[in-house]
């Protein structure tokens, strides 16, 4: 039985982990030579409500990228506005260890090989067409694309294509495969009728700052900097996706976190504005490259789906990460991709499709973000477990917690301690 | 599986975006065919969307005209005549490839005589052009006029004269199977010269059609191959004597790829005998008027309400032929 993903970012490696495990023979089709996707300029882990996620996961018997983050840490705890407990990845390490643990459990990745349209039959997915028209057939199928980009997308809903590290002149753009295979999408907007949002962070060549900022990146993790009054806008947080580092703390200051690169907070900011705050003097940017100008533009294709991530009109394309949903962030990505992912196998062996229950942060998001989207005012708003209104739901529900006993033992009482470490096949 | 994938022979180069991606009528970008998102199956390296804006949104300039001077003009045989045209040297290196093409008139005549001409040979070191013209109608009867020392206007480059194009890029060291009649001949120099270059070991049938003898001789020689005269088609169909050899040449020499150059009658009948064994191209045998997508003069209708403008659109021979309608 095979499954088939497309995209190899973190929730389609999620998928591919908990299908893998639940006994499928599994393929990623990945268009560029990384996987990972944009998960190579993330970093954040385990800030807020994340730390939650990320204990229900382990609980769920999907830890496995949670590990790896873990492993790959460079600062635990570190506090930063609006942010507590937060553990930062290296991204300049996590890729190659991540695709060789993928590669080790038996799971097939072939990179740089764009998958350009389906092929139905009925409201079954048959199989995939590659970017040479060479065609890849499946049982089922988890799209896990993503929303952001491509280039044309970028310009017309944003500043242009600010080479990012999709590098789609390069690779290719990304093809909605259930846009493709008839479903139409859904956009988030960032205002009324703007579709899109912009990526909420960059990322500097920690080397061009000054030794100072080093300094106290490697040794704090964090740095905060004044913005001149001059240079201070409030406007650029409505732009963004990360609508829980949308703060006035934000405008009025420049967060920068040791990701290996500096991670800049915030979308974009011109560089010769940035090179007026001290230390940044000599700045340069990593990611985007063209940071000073723009940066990517998301949500502009999110399939609709059902809470087991079956994308609905559909038989056997399921969906995860932000192709699912206006969710931000690893950490819901790889929620969103282990529950695809094991109930896709679910799906071709007829079994009822899991559904998380609502009295686990997990299952809340995806309910919540799924109720939330069909009302006008819920397509502006982002939904994850670190900000962004959701957070406060958490906390008020009870569902934020930091101990680890108590949330495995929430994941025991709903049954389903593990759940995603179970051979079905 | 069949899957159409389809490119526009102008993306990417100079002449893009042009008029078609003013218009919302863009062969490749779904943001130029009026949709609101992008849906970039048919990528070609480029954003024709973002070149549109970065131009002011206007398509980039139309192809120019240049003068030519004859320098040659030799009647092979009654009506058909080969001329070699001193020109523009940036034109000349942009003619090299296969399937190009230049419009030709003289220059007392309107744009309404301008006649798409194959380029057999782009001497870039000369800046000559060789072209071998079939005297045959209102257009090609102005050009024969001119003699040696005469001025003629060339509008160029343009590139879609063979349909199938990547297969010919892709083919090499293999076995391979050149069919060409009539004044086919001339337009097949070009990919004969690739494919020999690209290590192929060629097999040519020729079929001189009404013509009393094989025009192309010289370049046989410079472009050595296995060489087999038959007649390919009689009243409308291919003869029993070709398709037997075909049918041999398929299942005998392991072809990897066949060139059909002739009217789109054999290139139909050759498509049709092949089934789908081999890669295949061919000459584009659309009407050509402007060659820019503007006039209309080369749109093929096919099933489903589409319209193919076969001067831009690349796809493989079997696509042009599949589904299309008469109207």
């Amino acid at each position: 039985m095979k499954v088939v993903i497309i995209g190899g970012g973190w929730s389609g490696l999620a998928a591919a982990i908990t299908a893998k495990k639940a006994g499928a023979d599994v393929e990623i089709y990945e268009k560029t030579d990384l996987v990972l996707g944009l998960g190579n300029i993330g970093g954040i882990m385990r800030n807020n409500g994340r730390y939650t996620a990320a204990e229900e996961l382990i609980a769920l018997g999907a830890g496995d990228l949670i590990s790896m983050t873990d492993k790959a840490t460079r600062h635990k705890n570190i506090d930063f506005p609006g942010h507590e407990h937060a553990w930062l990845y290296d991204v300049n390490s996590i890729e190659p260890m991540v695709k060789e643990y993928v590669e080790n459990m038996g799971i097939k990745i072939f990179l740089k090989t764009r998958v350009i349209d389906v092929k139905k039959e009925e409201d079954n997915i048959v199989g995939i067409v590659l970017y040479d028209g060479s065609f890849v057939s499946g049982d089922v199928f988890i799209e896990t694309t993503g929303s952001t980009g491509p280039m044309g997308n970028c310009l017309r809903y944003g500043n242009g294509c600010s080479m990012c590290i999709l590098r789609c002149p390069a690779f290719g753009p990304r093809v909605s495969i259930s846009s493709r295979a008839g479903v139409p999408d859904l956009q988030g907007e960032r205002e009324e009728d703007i579709y899109g949002a912009f990526s909420g962070s960059c990322k500097l060549g920690k080397e061009t700052l000054s030794p100072e900022i080093i300094k106290q990146l490697e040794k704090t993790g964090v740095v905060v900097l004044k913005v001149p009054p001059e240079d201070v806008n409030m406007d650029k947080l409505n732009q963004k996706v990360c609508q829980q580092y949308a703060l006035k703390e934000f405008a009025e200051n420049v967060v920068l976190l040791d990701t290996g690169h500096a991670k800049l907070m915030t979308s974009y900011y011109p560089l010769e504005k940035l090179r007026k705050i001290k230390g940044l003097e000599k700045a340069q940017y990593m990611d985007p490259y063209a940071g000073g100008k723009g940066n990517s533009i998301r949500y502009l294709s999110v399939a609709p789906r059902e809470n087991n991530m079956k994308v609905a009109g559909l038989n056997n394309l399921f969906c995860a990460g932000e192709k699912s949903g206006l969710f931000v962030g690893h950490t819901e990505a790889i929620c969103t991709g282990s529950l695809a992912g094991h109930n896709a196998v679910r799906w071709y062996l007829g079994m009822p499709l899991l559904i998380l229950p609502r009295s686990i942060a997990i299952g809340d998001l995806l309910a919540y973000e799924s109720e939330m989207t069909s009302t006008v005012e819920g397509k502006r708003k982002r939904y994850t477990f670190a900000g962004a209104g959701y957070f406060n739901r958490m906390k008020k529900l009870g569902l934020y917690s930091i101990e680890r006993e108590e949330i495995s033992s929430r994941v025991k009482k709903a049954n389903l301690e593990n759940i995603f470490a179970q051979r079905l096949i | 599986m069949n899957y159409e994938m389809i490119d526009c022979i102008d993306a990417g180069t100079p002449y893009c975006p042009c008029h078609l991606a003013e218009t919302n009528e863009c062969i490749l970008c779904s943001q130029l065919q009026g949709k609101e998102f992008c849906d970039c199956k048919n990528w070609k390296g480029t954003c024709i969307y973002q070149e549109l804006i970065w131009n002011n949104k206007e398509s980039k300039a139309e192809r120019e005209t240049y003068k030519g001077v004859i320098v040659q003009k030799r009647e092979i045989e009654k009506g058909l005549v080969e001329f070699v045209i001193q020109t523009n040297h940036e034109l000349c290196k942009e003619l090299c490839s296969p399937g190009s093409y230049a419009f030709l008139r003289t220059p007392e005549t309107t744009e309404y005589f301008d006649v798409p001409i194959s380029i057999v040979e782009s001497d870039i070191e000369n800046n000559r052009l060789l072209m071998i013209i079939d005297i045959e109608g209102i257009k090609t009867k102005k050009i024969y006029e001119k003699e040696e020392g005469d001025t003629l206007l060339v509008k160029g480059p343009f590139w879609n004269g063979v349909l199938g194009l990547k297969n010919v890029g892709a083919c090499k060291n293999k076995n391979v199977l050149l069919v060409a009649r009539g004044i086919g001949l001339a337009p097949m120099i070009p990919v004969l010269k690739k494919l020999y270059r690209q290590n192929n070991n060629i097999s040519l049938i020729i079929d001189k059609g009404k013509y009393e003898d094989v025009f192309i001789k010289d370049f046989l020689h410079k472009y050595p191959c296995n060489v087999l005269e038959i007649e390919t088609l009689y009243k409308g169909n291919v003869t029993q004597g070709f398709a037997e050899k075909l049918e041999a040449f398929i299942e005998n020499n392991k072809i990897g790829h066949i060139h059909i150059s002739g009217p789109d009658i054999l290139i139909l009948q050759i498509l049709k005998n092949i089934n789908g064994r081999t890669k295949t191209s061919c000459c584009n045998n659309a009407k050509m008027c402007c060659g820019q997508g503007v006039c209309g003069a080369c749109t093929t209708r096919f099933e489903g309400h589409v319209v193919k403008r076969l001067c831009k659109l690349q796809t493989d021979p079997e696509y042009i032929f599949e589904g299309r309608r008469n109207i």
